[in-house]
């Protein structure tokens, strides 16, 4: 319910400032993203210090329409790849926050072995920082983890190359859960 | 007896696709990765989809030879890859992670981008022959007729041949695309993996006859192929081949290969670089069964796009000479590659000279990444000059005599 009405406000603060400011101002991703691209929205990832080429290849994805989003696609529509390219550096440069999230005792023992078992160590990274194309996912926002996860699983979550669709499709609910619980509270450096 | 050895088969045949999903199957770049480089942290590098300026990078460190010239020829092609010229000047350009193909339009020499087809699904490879243009998506082969007449509103593409990945696996899907003397469409069908046993049509260079759609297998045991061109007067087929990974530093090498009969067989899963039977699919058999190659190019240097060249801008000494774009490695510790080569052919047609041509993309072969670009195809102009398709950044390069 909260997560509802955050994201009702969230879309409407992204309409003004789109409506507002000039199309690759990095204002007006914080809107929704949080300052610096440290997100505070659980439904909304932190853009903080991502790999550059990773949010220049999101945000591409949601003008093709590759990844769709009512809040991102109207937002990437108007932007060039050049604003794309501006707007990735910018937000490549950012500190990442540490994560306010805590894992349970017990996920956070069993996640190292959950991640490497699933694959996720085998792209983003030991420890999950990140790398190329491809996002950090240590210390994203819990309920951001787990809704990719389960698009992902569902098949109705875009991507370039399948493997995300692929990998998901081995981890069980249950098991989803723990890993983002565990994710959701790793250090970002 | 009898039924308890039936019964613990039954058995087996249960528990192991069990234990099979205990451990999900990595993606599929890292399939084939033995256990003893299970930490290896080598990963392959990705385009820039959204193309970088090049005033943004270092092109002044390109090099080519004394007495030739490097610059940018246009640029604004995010995962620029095969190139194709029309009639009318018009320069086609394909992609292989984007679906886009584009069109370069000389306006008086000023250069014009523009995205001609759209939502296609890899559409590396591109043929231009009398007005028409021939397209290699992952799945199928289409034609555009009268392309240059219609570049703003492009024609609803014929499809040639469709169902050319039926298994939809990951892998090797992109195809080249060659048109060969015999009036055909040569294009290769990728392994759907690293080191996988292919199904029939898998790993092959295949052809097809644009009027009837009729198909044939030219070559076999074809890792991946990206590359390929007939020699100017044995009118043969010469190609680029891509070895395997996670096999070490400094083996297989990739390999030029020349087909001088139908129906030759390179070796792959079972054989590679005509001397090095495979660790797992080679034990039971030898390589003396399987076509060398014509050339060890180097390992992990990924070659893509050759052409010979036949034009009259470079010195004598470089007609009938084979440039090779080497797009360069992921899988290796110290980097290489990332350059254009040229190869020399003495006149029995065998291999004089190899080396660089074209240098300069490769900054730090220790760094992660190593390069700020990546030559991916090359392309004879009209007027004698090579052009250089760079995916990583979405530029083409031309390559010119200094005047």
């Amino acid at each position: 319910m909260i997560a509802a009405l955050r994201n009702a406000t969230a879309l409407t603060v992204a309409f003004l400032f789109s409506a507002a400011a000039a199309a690759a101002d990095p204002n007006a991703c914080a809107a929704c993203h949080g300052e610096g691209g440290n997100s505070t929205n659980p439904a909304v990832p932190s853009i903080a210090g991502q790999p550059a080429k990773f949010i220049s290849t999101a945000l591409y994805m949601f003008r093709e329409g590759y990844r769709k989003d009512p809040q991102m696609t109207p937002m990437a529509a108007q932007l060039s790849n050049s604003e794309l390219n501006e707007l990735a550096a910018y937000f490549s440069k950012q500190q990442a926050a540490p994560p306010k999230h805590r894992a349970s005792a017990e996920n956070a023992k069993a996640g190292p072995e959950l991640a490497k078992k699933f694959n996720c160590t085998q792209c983003h990274g030991p420890r999950l920082l990140g790398q190329e194309q491809m996002p950090r996912l240590a210390g994203q926002q819990y309920d951001y983890l787990v809704a990719q996860l389960r698009a992902f699983k569902a098949g109705k979550r875009g991507e370039l190359d399948g493997n995300m669709t692929a990998a998901a499709q081995a981890v069980p609910d249950k098991e989803m859960a723990a890993l983002a619980d565990y994710i959701a509270g790793l250090g970002a450096q | 007896m009898n039924r308890i050895v039936i019964a613990a088969a039954v058995a087996a045949a249960f528990v192991l696709p069990a234990l099979a999903q205990d451990k999900p199957a990595p993606p599929s770049w890292q399939q084939g990765k033995p256990a003893a480089q299970s930490e290896s942290t080598l990963h392959p590098f990705a385009i820039e989809m959204t193309g970088k300026a090049s005033k943004d990078l270092p092109v002044d460190k390109l090099k080519v030879p004394s007495g030739f010239k490097v610059e940018v020829w246009a640029e604004g092609m995010p995962g620029a890859r095969s190139m194709a010229m029309g009639d009318k000047g018009t320069l086609f350009v394909g992609t292989r992670q984007l679906k886009d193909v584009y069109a370069v339009v000389d306006r008086g020499g000023k250069r014009e981008v523009k995205t001609l087809l759209k939502g296609l699904d890899s559409p590396n490879g591109l043929v231009f022959n009398k007005g028409t243009l021939y397209v290699a998506e992952r799945n199928r082969i289409t034609r555009y007729d009268g392309i240059e007449n219609n570049l703003d509103n492009p024609p609803e593409p014929k499809v040639i041949v469709d169902n050319l990945d039926p298994n939809k696996a990951p892998g090797h899907f992109w195809k080249f695309l060659a048109l060969g003397p015999d009036g055909k469409l040569y294009f290769n069908i990728g392994a759907p993996g690293n080191i996988v046993m292919p199904t029939y049509n898998e790993a092959s260079i295949m052809r097809v006859d644009p009027n009837s759609g009729t198909l044939e297998t030219v070559a076999l045991g074809v890792r991946n192929s990206v590359g390929m061109d007939f020699h100017p007067k044995t009118k043969q087929l010469w190609f680029t081949n891509h070895a395997r990974d996670w096999l070490g530093d400094d083996s297989p090498h990739d390999t030029l290969h020349r087909v001088s009969r139908k129906g030759m067989h390179f070796g792959y899963p079972f054989c590679h670089q005509g001397d090095t039977p495979d660790p797992e699919f080679g034990k039971n058999r030898s390589c003396k069964e399987f076509d060398p190659p014509t050339l060890k190019l180097g390992a992990h240097i990924a070659p893509i796009g050759m052409r010979f060249y036949t034009g009259k801008m470079f010195p004598a000494e470089y007609q009938g000479n084979i440039f090779i774009a080497m797009r360069g490695s992921w899988n290796r510790t110290e980097k290489q590659g990332y350059n254009v080569m040229r190869v020399v052919l003495d006149e029995n047609g065998k291999i004089a000279k190899y080396e660089p041509f074209l240098t300069g993309f490769l900054l730090d072969a220790k760094a992660d990444p190593p390069m700020w670009g990546r030559p991916n195809d090359v392309m004879v102009m009209k007027d004698g000059a090579l052009l250089v398709s760079d995916d990583q950044n979405g530029i083409l390069y031309r390559v010119s005599t200094a005047k």
